[in-house]
């Protein structure tokens, strides 16, 4: 019953594709419910075949790839927008099913990896249950198309780019398949590299006048919107530009009109008709909308339990019992806090499914110390939304939280209070900025 | 004989207990002038605005243009209204604070996209060609009226109502008005459907009707 309400938004999201589509490629009903349909069933039963991590990959690079393919198009629309005259063009029929095919087997399978928890397996049950639920919305939207406005009928780029829209949202409905974290993460990386290699290239002054001067307005480059509003940006691009080189096309000449009332009459209809083919673009605007609230906020609830503050012996030792309060071998993530002169170091203990323990800050090295929560088979950085599968914990790099050198003994764990306090100093003192290493 | 563009069959229309209407039959020829007379209370002006789409009869056949109005909802009434019919009132009901031009303009908003330099054509055709950018306020009344009849005729409508369209006007721009519907008339080609209280007004007209009470007493044709 959990996993069904997990894939609730993803299933409307495929509701609204059936909608679109069949008001938007005109194939007939029965065509394309029948077609869609097979390909979501066909999509949504993969994760029985395909490993889950294989399927999340190939749909996150398919997904990617559509996305950049819109992005080109959108910029043909505006190249081409001054030239001819036009009211707005539907996709040819082979292209048209041809896309509406791919875009249901995507969502199938978006669907079907939603159910599949991270690193786990596949179950059928739920699988048939959603891929049944995805049949029956196939076939009620291809027929509910027509009780739609009449005006409703999105054509051409508009169309894939709320059909992409809607893709992006069902992706969004999940962590694992989120494209607009990623997205913001390599935004802010991208920010990053390029000013790091503009002070290798000393491009910028380094003249110890001017660099503190430099570093206020640099600084703005690694706040922590940065990433996101760049996501953002790239995000609502191409549907900014569709609407945008719909408004820019010609409309078609009416002067051979010579009764004015007929004229304007034809004029309006024009008019009216472009001002519907950018219902569209709008349309899609707002999924993306919803599809980054979802990436931002995340319906997931992650076992993320209140830090308990621990202390240090004489010799600077912290000693986490193994059967105490909180027990922490239980293969659950235990936060603990350790305050020392104004520093508050939070660090936590996982027990692996091999038994050994990791001992790890609650941040890591780039991204700004918003902490970690446990989700099923991983741990998913409460910044950057990055899942980090448990059996790589403990281990440094990327978003891993950063490792502490730790001991066994007496039937706990031991960890060096001063060695926390400077790890956790370095790390805060690299990220707080907001996300990226320090040059 | 040119075809029936207005055809009321048994069409009534009350007002609480006052019945404004009583079953009326009537034919319009397309392209005709018709006259309709009758003392105040008479039914003059229900009849008009049921012709005009403007309200609705209680009962009966009401068809205009090959448009059964009957079968229309409120969204057909005003497409009816913008697309296929004219009005000219008595009162002129110009939007005071819009120059003459703009006034024009806006039926075409209504209709469908504005025009202005089609709406100056049509203020010249009406002669006020000079008067382009004067408010209603700065016109006479005669003046005001041809802006009427310019706003009326701009969306091409095939059927003309006027409802006194010369009630406030001196004898003198009652003539002009009167030749301008005349002229318009020969040129467009639309049925004109005029009421009045003017004996000369509606001699105009190719045929008068004569209404008492809410019910079709008399009709004469002509002898123009």
């Amino acid at each position: 019953m959990i996993a069904i309400l997990k894939v609730i938004t993803p299933l409307l999201c495929w509701g609204g594709m059936m909608l679109s589509l069949a008001r938007g490629i005109g194939s007939g009903p029965t065509l394309l419910a029948g077609g869609c349909g097979a390909l979501f069933l066909t999509g949504s039963l993969l994760p029985l075949l395909v490993p889950s991590p294989l399927l999340v990959v190939a749909f996150k690079g398919v997904t990617a790839a559509a996305f950049a393919i819109l992005w080109l198009a959108s910029i043909g629309g505006i190249h081409g927008a001054g030239g001819e005259a036009r009211v707005g063009h539907a996709a040819g029929p082979l292209a048209g099913r041809g896309g509406a095919f791919l875009a249901s087997l995507l969502a199938g399978a978006g669907v079907g990896c939603i159910l599949v928890p991270a690193g786990g397996v596949a179950q059928p049950m739920a699988l048939m249950a959603a891929a049944v639920a995805g049949v029956s919305l196939a076939v009620a939207g291809a027929f509910a198309g027509r009780f739609l406005p009449r005006w409703f009928a999105p054509s051409g780029t508009g169309l894939w780019a709320l059909i992409l829209a809607l893709l992006l949202c069902i992706a969004s409905s999940s962590p694992r398949l989120d494209l607009f974290s990623p997205l913001t993460m390599r935004v802010m990386k991208f920010i990053h590299d390029f000013v790091h290699q503009f002070f290798e290239s000393m491009l910028l002054p380094d003249h110890p006048f001017i660099r503190p001067r430099v570093w206020e307005y640099i600084g703005i480059l690694f706040s922590s919107g940065v990433g996101f509003w760049g996501g953002v940006v790239l995000f609502f691009a191409p549907v900014g530009f569709i609407a945008t080189a719909i408004r820019l096309t010609p409309l078609p000449s009416v002067a051979h009109i010579r009764r004015g009332a007929e004229r304007r009459l034809l004029m309006a209809s024009y008019i009216r008709q472009r001002r519907h083919q950018q219902a569209a673009p709008i349309l899609a605007a707002a999924v993306l909308s919803l599809a980054i609230y979802q990436s931002r906020f995340p319906s997931v609830d992650y076992w993320d339990p209140a830090p308990v503050k621990v202390t240090a012996d004489a010799a600077g030792k912290i000693l986490i019992p193994e059967k105490g309060e909180p027990e922490i071998g239980d293969g659950r993530m235990h936060k603990f806090v350790y305050s020392h002169g104004g520093t508050e170091a939070r660090f936590f203990v996982l027990a692996k499914e091999d038994g050994e323990y990791a001992v790890t800050l609650d941040a890591c090295s780039i991204c700004k110390p918003e902490g970690y929560g446990q989700g099923e088979s991983a741990l998913i950085c409460y910044y950057c939304k990055t899942l980090i599968p448990l059996d790589t914990v403990g281990k440094p790099g990327g978003c891993n939280p950063v490792p502490l050198p730790f001991r066994r003994e007496k039937g706990g764990v031991a960890i060096d209070a001063p060695l926390l306090l400077r790890s956790w100093d370095e790390t805060v003192q690299a990220t707080a900025g907001g996300g990226g290493e320090r040059r | 004989m040119a075809e029936c563009i207005i055809e009321t069959r048994g069409v009534t229309r009350s007002y609480g207990e006052i019945c404004a209407l009583k079953p009326l039959d009537l034919q319009v020829r397309d392209g005709e002038w018709l006259a309709v007379m009758g003392h105040s209370g008479s039914g003059k002006s229900t009849l008009l605005n049921l012709l005009g789409g403007l309200d609705r009869p209680d009962g009966g056949s009401l068809v205009v243009g090959g448009v059964d109005l009957a079968t229309l909802g409120e969204d057909g009434l005003a497409r009816f209204r913008r697309e296929r019919v004219g009005i000219i009132f008595q009162q002129h009901h110009l939007i005071p604070h819009l120059s003459a031009v703009e006034n024009v303009m806006m039926a075409q908003y209504f209709h469908s996209v504005p025009d202005e330099a089609e709406a100056k054509v049509a203020l010249q055709r009406v002669g006020l060609g000079h008067r382009l950018r004067n408010r209603p306020g700065e016109l006479s009344g005669g003046e005001q009226q041809r802006v009427c009849i310019a706003r009326a005729i701009i969306n091409s409508p095939r059927i003309l109502l006027a409802d006194e369209p010369t009630g406030n006007l001196d004898h003198a721009s009652t003539v002009v008005v009167l030749e301008l519907l005349s002229e318009l008339r020969a040129e467009e080609r639309f049925t004109i459907v005029m009421v009045t209280h003017n004996q000369e007004v509606a001699s105009r007209g190719e045929r008068t009707i004569f209404l008492d009470d809410g019910i079709l007493v008399r009709e004469e044709l002509s002898g123009r």
